[in-house]
């Protein structure tokens, strides 16, 4: 391991032989652990004491004594059963990956995990983390957790991905070491999951563009106050008829102690359409017109606008609501 | 420890087992490095106890180097085991001074395991056994503790499950005990191993065996084959002393060549003794036998010689305790019966030392008549000077200046053993009568418990021989003329003792005995078992087995097919499981047989759901039809719910409480 860190040429090597490796594993959002795919090597510690038991064999021998042997041999027998207790406490364990949620790139979000214990004893210090590239060695970024026993525990593994698009839910690797650390069992988990990730939103964007003329209606329509048809909400203002006011979030305004009103506003949504148009958005490529696009979306749903977006080759008519985001996120996600 | 934070609680635990392993040695290690250990731990203890910073690297540096001069200042070299024993002791406790992340807790695990070791050498008793026992599950416990990382696990728990480690271990360690091929040492005893250990000695210096006499731990352990001798004539024989150099006694420095050397001449009369010796270890290549021993005594694997002295010697001295078996008459004769060249070694004396002593040898001489036939006369009028001259037995007699003879015939008049064989041997050479000196173990006791006779290195003596013609070499106990008690019977000079076996013994006189007795027989079967525990048990344990005639190889295969076997019943067990590896399965299979044997017909293939409605249709609507359709529905949801709060676990438990018919329908 040290030496594959050094030496950098064998990376790419390293590198394809751990994809070669991950793409004969069948993924699953279930796995058991068994015999099949559960791994186990000692660690540098656990070398550090077969050393330490051929230096009190060696002693034993050369000085003759018998309780030296017994020392030797009662610990080698610990060591032994300790690798065994070690392979059985991961073996075994069942775990689940429940269907994560999307993100934005550059998002940390968490994946849940459940790791079910059937067995009549508690497994303790598994590790669980998403398994890194640079080799499976790495163990500090994992939770760390006991599972008791005949029950489960849940385990959030922290994953950042880089890009947006549709993504596999990364391999996840478990860890154990106990009970002496002589030993280290893993298991890679190729989870099968999906997700979709979104587009990272700008950080500082600009404000929402200005809207479109509706088609089909006149620009200087008459403003139609009692049409029916609310499109957002703005700061109550002196002259609004009572009805424009929406009592309910004037309620849950006074119970915390403010006394703002919110009145409807129809009036400019009844002439202009936001429309968040990737040719007009101003940014030069593709990658930051999505994350400007992006940005205006989370800033529209927000104010509660309705918004259409345009994307190459496709068009989402002005809508708003938690699907149509949703519908509007994954097109740009995938675009 | 239970309000301190984790990390804090678990460096005093590991810091209480590093103290633990460091007391074990406090007998053999000098006092400054005890003191330094002990301050170095208490020092770790209140930084951990106060949350301040480790020492720096100076400070670390600084103590190092105090321990290599203090050890070299001791042992004049920092290499060798006492000073090495000394070393790795400061080590220890110097490494918590840095221990601060797992790679350093386990570097003190593995200097503990060390330090553990070299407690062997100076001790293997039962009571060794059982600290070092303490120690291994101690240092067990501070591991299994450290691989808990969440929470606060509790020490409990990590000593229960290390305990249980340790205890599933055994069998390995008893297979591999057992089987291990018991190799000679690798190479030759380290010079230093004779350092600090008590016992006859290759030489000796007047007052020595004073010191002895104050030890009473055991030298050996004897188990006699029918009735023993009686106590008077428990002389076991040592090592013997015929050249003297005015201070010291040394074996025969002979100024004769091997052609005219002394013969042992040993012709024995009567029935043997035989007996079994269990000799404590005591790193001399001399076996010690009852006088006087005509056959070579049988030691596995050891070629056994002896010299013209009567003493027999193996060829390396053994590290560990050893069991030979023996044959001893207590009527013989051995050395030459005329005169020979080679006797004027036994009357040589240092010229200028002890000028009284040889006055009194003229004047006797002049009274009794010198030549060898007067010689008889010569040893009767010497004895008799020591029985009635005023002569007392003492342990503690004063240091001796430079002519001990002397002084004790004429000034002190009182001696141990040695001082009374020394002058007794100086007093018969300077009248001319070849004389020597054995030492080795007088007498012993009978330990009621296990009937083995247990000899301590109190019962260490110095005899004589003085060769007379026609007779050969006789023995002559001048002690026993100074004090008779001294021999043959069971009075001793008795050792100071702990002050806890004295206020058992003021309270009752033989409970402490039999306590005594009680603790020493455990003792002797853990010797007898575990430490004697040799190459030949092994090849007897395999001739047990069935093997003609075991050797080395044979041992390693049976080794072999043990370590073979466990393993294929291991990947047996493997197999098991991965067959049956799916409990839920299982579990369904076993409902289904068991409505099958009451009468339902179903498909292997039927899905919970469906057994669930089968039965409710079979057995109609009754209560046990409700529970087992609920139970197997239970069941599909375990398995294909997302989110189940059921275990296979409960519902293993629920199916052995469903309310089945008491007899089989069919």
């Amino acid at each position: 391991m040290g030496l594959f860190d050094r030496i950098n040429l064998l990376a790419p090597l390293r590198q394809r032989l751990r994809q070669w490796f991950l793409n004969r594993l069948p993924p699953s959002d279930t796995l058991t652990l068994t015999q099949r795919n559960v791994y186990i090597l000692p660690t540098r510690p656990g070398w550090m004491l077969g050393f330490t038991l051929m230096l009190l064999l060696v002693a034993s021998i050369n000085y003759q004594l018998n309780l030296g042997y017994l020392l030797t041999f009662l610990l080698a027998g610990s060591a032994v059963v300790g690798m065994h207790v070690c392979h059985s406490n991961l073996r075994g364990l069942t775990l689940h990956l429940a269907p994560p949620l999307s993100m934005h790139a550059g998002q940390a979000v968490s994946l849940e995990v459940r790791l079910a214990n059937e067995r009549r004893k508690p497994r303790f210090g598994i590790g669980l983390g998403v398994s890194s590239h640079r080799g499976s060695r790495d163990d500090d970024g994992l939770a760390w957790l006991d599972v008791p026993a005949q029950g489960s525990e849940t385990v959030h593994v922290a994953w950042a991905p880089d890009r947006r698009g549709r993504h596999g839910t990364p391999a996840l690797t478990a860890v154990t070491l106990f009970p002496l650390g002589t030993f280290r069992v893993w298991t890679i988990w190729r989870t099968a999951a999906q997700v979709i990730v979104f587009p990272a939103p700008e950080q500082q964007p600009p404000p929402l563009p200005p809207g479109e003329p509706q088609p089909g209606h006149a620009a200087a329509s008459a403003r139609s106050s009692n049409s029916g048809e609310f499109d957002g909400v703005r700061a109550y203002r002196r002259g609004d008829p009572q009805k424009t006011v929406v009592w309910k979030k004037a309620a849950q305004a006074f119970a915390a102690g403010r006394d703002d009103l919110v009145s409807r506003d129809t009036l400019a949504m009844q002439r202009q359409q936001l429309w968040l148009d990737h040719a007009t958005c101003g940014a030069a490529d593709l990658e930051s017109r999505l994350s400007r696009l992006t940005a205006w979306l989370l800033m529209a749903d927000e104010q509660g606008l309705d918004y259409g977006l345009r994307l190459p080759g496709k068009e989402f008519a002005p809508d708003h609501g938690a699907a149509h985001k949703l519908q509007c996120l994954e097109a740009m996600a995938l675009c | 420890m239970a309000h301190l934070p984790r990390e804090a609680r678990d460096t005093l635990f590991l810091l209480t087992v590093v103290a633990w392993v460091v007391f074990m040695q406090v007998g053999h290690i000098p006092w400054w490095c005890t003191a330094l250990t002990a301050a170095m731990l208490i020092w770790r203890a209140r930084l951990t106890l106060r949350g301040q910073p480790l020492p720096g690297w100076a400070w670390r540096a600084g103590l190092l180097a105090l321990t290599l001069g203090g050890t070299w200042l001791t042992h004049r070299t920092i290499l060798g085991r006492d000073a090495g024993v000394t070393l790795i002791v400061v080590l220890l406790a110097l490494k918590t001074l840095e221990m601060r992340a797992r790679r350093d807790a386990f570097v003190v695990f593995f200097l503990s395991f060390f330090t553990l070791l070299t407690h062997f050498f100076y001790s293997q008793s039962l009571l060794t056994a059982i600290g070092i026992l303490i120690a291994l599950l101690g240092l067990l416990t501070a591991l299994v503790n450290a691989h808990m990382p969440v929470g606060r696990a509790p020490l409990k728990q990590s000593a229960r499950i290390a305990g249980s480690l340790a205890l599933l271990g055994a069998p390995v360690m008893l297979v591999l005990f057992l089987l291990f091929p018991r190799m000679a040492p690798l190479w030759g005893m380290p010079s230093d191993s004779m350092t600090g250990r008590s016992g006859l000695s290759g030489q000796m210096r007047v007052g020595e065996i004073a010191k002895l006499a104050l030890d009473d731990s055991i030298a050996m352990r004897v188990q006699f084959e029918g009735d023993p001798p009686p106590q008077n004539e428990l002389y076991f024989r040592g090592p013997v002393f015929s050249t003297f150099d005015g201070t010291e006694w040394l074996p025969l420095r002979s100024g004769f060549t091997k052609r005219v050397a002394l013969e042992a001449n040993l012709s024995v009369a009567g029935e043997p003794i035989r007996y079994t010796v269990t000799l404590e270890s005591h790193r001399h290549p001399w076996l010690l036998t009852l006088d006087a021993s005509a056959k070579a005594p049988q030691v596995a694997g050891q070629v056994v010689q002896m010299n013209a002295d009567l003493h027999w010697r193996t060829r390396q001295p053994t590290g560990g305790l050893l069991r030979y078996s023996a044959e001893s008459h207590t009527s013989f004769r051995h050395g030459p019966l005329q005169a020979e060249l080679a006797l004027q070694d036994l009357v040589e004396l240092p010229a200028g030392y002890n000028p009284r002593t040889f006055a009194l040898a003229q004047a006797l001489r002049r009274e009794h008549g010198a030549g060898a036939e007067n010689a008889p006369a010569l040893v009767k009028a010497v004895i008799d000077k020591l029985r009635t001259g005023g002569y007392t037995y003492t342990l503690d007699p004063g240091i001796y200046g430079r002519d001990t003879a002397d002084e004790f015939w004429f000034d002190r008049r009182e001696g141990f053993c040695e001082h009374i064989a020394s002058s007794f041997v100086i007093l018969m050479r300077a009248m001319d009568i070849p004389a020597r000196i054995v030492t080795g173990y007088q007498g012993g006791e009978l330990n009621s418990v296990d009937g083995f006779w247990t000899v301590r290195q109190s019962d260490a003596h110095a005899w004589t021989e003085v060769w007379l013609e026609g007779q050969g070499w006789v023995r002559v106990d001048p002690t026993s003329a100074v004090s008779p008690g001294r021999t043959g019977s069971f009075e001793r000079l008795l050792a100071p003792e702990g002050a806890f076996a004295g206020a058992v013994r003021t309270i009752n006189p033989t409970l402490a005995a039999n306590l005594r007795a009680v603790w020493e027989a455990v003792n002797n079967r853990w010797n007898q078992t575990v430490l004697n525990y040799s190459q030949g048990n092994q090849l007897s344990l395999l001739k047990n087995l069935g093997f003609d005639a075991p050797g080395w190889t044979d041992l390693a295969y049976v080794l072999i097919s043990v370590l073979v076997a466990v393993s294929l019943a291991g990947a047996a067990w493997n197999l098991w499981e991965r067959q049956q590896h799916d409990p839920w399965m299982r579990l369904l299979t076993r409902a289904r047989q068991r409505l099958d044997r009451l009468g339902l017909d179903a498909d292997e293939q039927t899905p919970p759901r469906e057994l669930a409605r089968l039965t409710q249709r079979h057995f109609g609507d009754t209560a046990f039809a409700q529970s087992v359709s609920l139970w197997l529905i239970r069941l599909e949801a375990q398995r294909y719910s997302r989110h189940s709060p059921l275990s296979l676990a409960t519902l293993q438990r629920e199916f052995q409480q469903l309310p089945w018919p008491k007899g089989n329908a069919r």
